[in-house]
């Protein structure tokens, strides 16, 4: 509680950043450092990406947990003063997307690090990945509508939830 | 040089132990040599012929022919000749004479061979692990066929590879495996006098995600490029375009040409985006960050475009066996050729002040230098090569696509410098818009598919290769059955040119390296571990982890 109260009160306003790398192909990364660049401009918004862990608030982590950077991304990890935040970029940080079944790899950022905030897609669009930490800043409303939806074959059915149960999964 | 000469002077070189020949269209050449004489063949072909070396690939073939296929593969660039030397190692004994004493560009292949198939490499000088994690057994060699994921030991902590020994007088400064902005996981131990590099080693492959097991063992052939453009984030056409005329070369597929001219138009818009991404993060290396903000904001509109084209900034989703998925609408022609414009304007400027820029200069001349002779020993390529006064582009050397009808020169310098690596890279991207407008403007009607009613036979073999913004992006596929290729063989030109690292650090100072580094386009790193000198005694040592957090809690218990 302490934690979640710090990151919204502290942290919305200037939020530093480390970005570690655990076996993406280098797609999500590009798309990290274009947010930066002057179209996308994070800085607008106080967030800016930092060379140490030691100096972030949050930990940015793409691509899918390999062998051996599981240990340095731990480190890393570990080397990040607290309250912090782990961010998960990409499908595969997210749940180790397509290599989720090859023998290198350990699975999502999850399987190593508390994750707390997954952006995924292939990669994520700068607006994304910027949409994603505003989000989990609270900087901008979360637009999610739970709904309840069955596949049978090729058939989708779709039924509204009622209000109270709705909230619920929301909130998750 | 023709197959011909080829065969012929392998024949006097090697003799009864030539055993078999197959020619392909006259720019492949499949040879089957006696395991005793590969190094003799290796020999012949690099240093008599002066062919250029491209990678090792190890296949199993134990349930069909009891043993190990291990083929080299060679390329005669000015005659557009690729050679593969097949060589069968029996099962029972699975050890092959190392050709790195002989080809030294083969060092971390032969060593990628012995981790992933088991094969050893007899007589190898550096026979270290490569590829696979630190905590991996010795006796699992995950790319033979009777191994799955499912055997996958349990990670353990606390393991580490070894590296090189330290020179006399020298200090080991750890660099890696995490750095600051962006980019890859890599570690360098660079060894410092004073200021200045006296050697290096690597330790990379923290990205390995086991892909070359994925294609032989769980996808079809129209699910690898899928996977092929996932290996690089940034060059990914370059790798499924390769994959899918590896494999249309294999089954014999005609790709239609208006495919052809697609495929080149999205490679150039590659090598666009991914030049001015480069020179962004190179001038981020050396702390120009006007230069990076501005590079990366005339690649954006590539980007853009790229999505309008095919629905993802990626260019993914394009490349299939036997043409492409979507095709150019001529509606599609001004956005290109208005992005086309507006870079190509920018860009000018661009090239025009970086000679005259001083910190630029004083950062790029004369560091890093990479020697022809060097060059050729680690099969530099690309920009690297070029840089140092190679003429090699497979552009004009194993033309593909629609190269073959498209004007393009490969700008070469001499210097073999940083700055030369950059003025490589500042005059190609002018060509590549010349390129994409060359394409748009002669692109043939017709189809952008083959349809493809028979399935692929097995014991095909296909080779392609893609000059990617990198350098050669080397594709081999060995067809199977049940649609499936039995065996991909993937080389990224980044695999050959960070070979060249360690002779380009060497007698630069210490600050130069990142530069260094990021000159040949990969990635780059920065120190995060502390080396210790006892500055009385003259020794080094280097702290450990546990070292490190103990020396961190007293500091905090004292408030220092």
């Amino acid at each position: 509680m302490i934690r979640d109260w710090l990151i919204q009160k502290v942290l919305p306003r200037s939020l530093w950043v480390y970005h570690t790398n655990c076996g993406a192909c280098n797609g999500c990364d590009i798309e990290v450092l274009d947010v930066l660049t002057p179209y996308y401009d994070a800085e607008r918004f106080g967030i800016k990406v930092v060379g140490s862990p030691r100096h972030a608030d949050a930990l940015l982590v793409s691509g899918p947990m390999t062998r051996q950077t599981a240990p340095a991304v731990r480190r890393v990890y570990e080397a990040v003063p607290d309250p912090k935040v782990v961010f998960a970029i990409g499908s595969c940080a997210t749940g180790g997307g397509m290599w989720h079944d090859t023998y290198n790899v350990l699975g999502g950022a999850d399987q190593v690090l508390p994750v707390d905030f997954y952006v995924p897609g292939c990669p994520p669009r700068p607006e994304a990945i910027l949409h994603g930490i505003a989000t989990a800043l609270g900087l901008t409303p979360k637009e999610v509508h739970a709904l309840h939806a069955i596949q049978e074959a090729d058939e989708v059915e779709i039924e509204e939830l009622a209000e109270e149960q709705r909230l619920v999964h929301e909130r998750e | 040089m023709t197959v011909e000469t080829i065969t012929e002077r392998l024949g006097q070189r090697v003799g009864e132990a030539l055993l078999d020949t197959r020619t392909h269209k006259e720019t492949r050449l499949y040879l089957t040599v006696d395991p005793a004489a590969v190094v003799d063949a290796a020999d012949e072909l690099f240093n008599r012929m002066q062919a250029r070396y491209v990678i090792t690939a190890a296949t199993d073939q134990r349930r069909d022919h009891g043993a190990y296929l291990i083929t080299h593969f060679f390329s005669f660039d000015a005659d557009d000749v690729y050679v593969a030397v097949h060589t069968r190692v029996p099962e029972g004994n699975p050890r092959i004479d190392a050709i790195t004493p002989t080809v030294p560009g083969a060092g971390w292949a032969e060593r990628e061979m012995r981790d992933v198939m088991g094969v050893e490499p007899v007589g190898h000088p550096d026979p270290r692990r490569l590829v696979l994690p630190d905590d991996w057994p010795e006796d699992l060699h995950p790319l033979r066929c009777d191994f799955s994921t499912a055997d996958s030991p349990a990670p353990v902590t606390g393991m580490e590879m070894p590296m090189k020994d330290i020179p006399e007088g020298a200090v080991m400064v750890p660099v890696g495996p995490y750095f600051p902005t962006q980019h890859e996981p890599e570690s360098f131990a660079v060894f410092v006098e004073g200021e200045t590099v006296v050697g290096s080693d690597y330790r990379g492959f923290y990205n390995h995600r086991g892909i070359e097991k994925l294609g032989c063992s769980d996808l079809t052939y129209n699910q690898i490029p899928f996977v092929a453009e996932r290996i690089c984030g940034i060059c990914g056409f370059v790798h499924s375009c390769a994959y899918c005329m590896a494999v249309e070369e294999a089954a014999g597929i005609e790709v239609p040409r208006r495919a052809d001219y697609i495929r080149t138009v999205f490679l150039e818009l590659e090598r666009l985006h991914s030049h001015l991404l480069w020179t962004g993060v190179a001038a981020h290396i050396i702390g120009f960050d006007t230069l990076f903000m501005q590079t990366w904001r005339m690649r954006e509109p590539v980007m853009w475009l790229c999505e309008k084209l095919t629905g993802n900034r990626k260019t993914y989703g394009m490349n299939i066996v036997g043409g492409v998925r979507r095709d150019i609408p001529d509606d599609a022609h001004d956005d290109i050729e208005r992005v086309l414009a507006d870079i190509e304007r920018e860009w000018t400027a661009l090239a025009e002040a970086v000679p005259g820029d001083r910190t630029l200069m004083a950062r790029l001349r004369d560091v890093g230098y990479l020697s022809p002779e060097e060059a050729r020993n680690v099969c530099a390529l690309g920009p690297t090569a070029r840089g140092s006064g190679k003429r090699i582009d497979v552009r004009i050397d194993h033309p593909y696509a629609a190269y073959d009808e498209l004007e393009l020169s490969a700008p070469v310098e001499e210097g073999g410098d940083t700055l030369a690596r950059t003025l490589v890279r500042l005059a190609e991207t002018p060509i590549a818009i010349s390129i994409i407008r060359q394409a748009l403007a002669r692109m043939p009607d017709g189809p952008v598919r083959a349809e493809i009613d028979e399935d692929i036979s097995p014991g095909l073999e296909g080779i392609a290769a893609v000059e990617a913004p990198r350098g050669e992006s080397f594709h081999w596929v060995l067809t199977g059955e049940n649609n499936r290729p039995a065996r991909w063989r993937v080389r990224a030109p980044t695999y050959a040119n960070l070979q060249a690292i360690d002779a380009m650090i060497k007698g630069d100072v210490l600050a130069d390296v990142p530069i260094d580094i990021g000159s040949i386009d990969p990635c780059y790193s920065c120190t995060d571990r502390m080396t210790v000198i006892d500055r009385r005694s003259g020794q080094m040592r280097v702290m450990t982890r546990e070292e490190m957090l103990g020396s961190r809690q007293t500091a905090e218990h004292t408030g220092t």
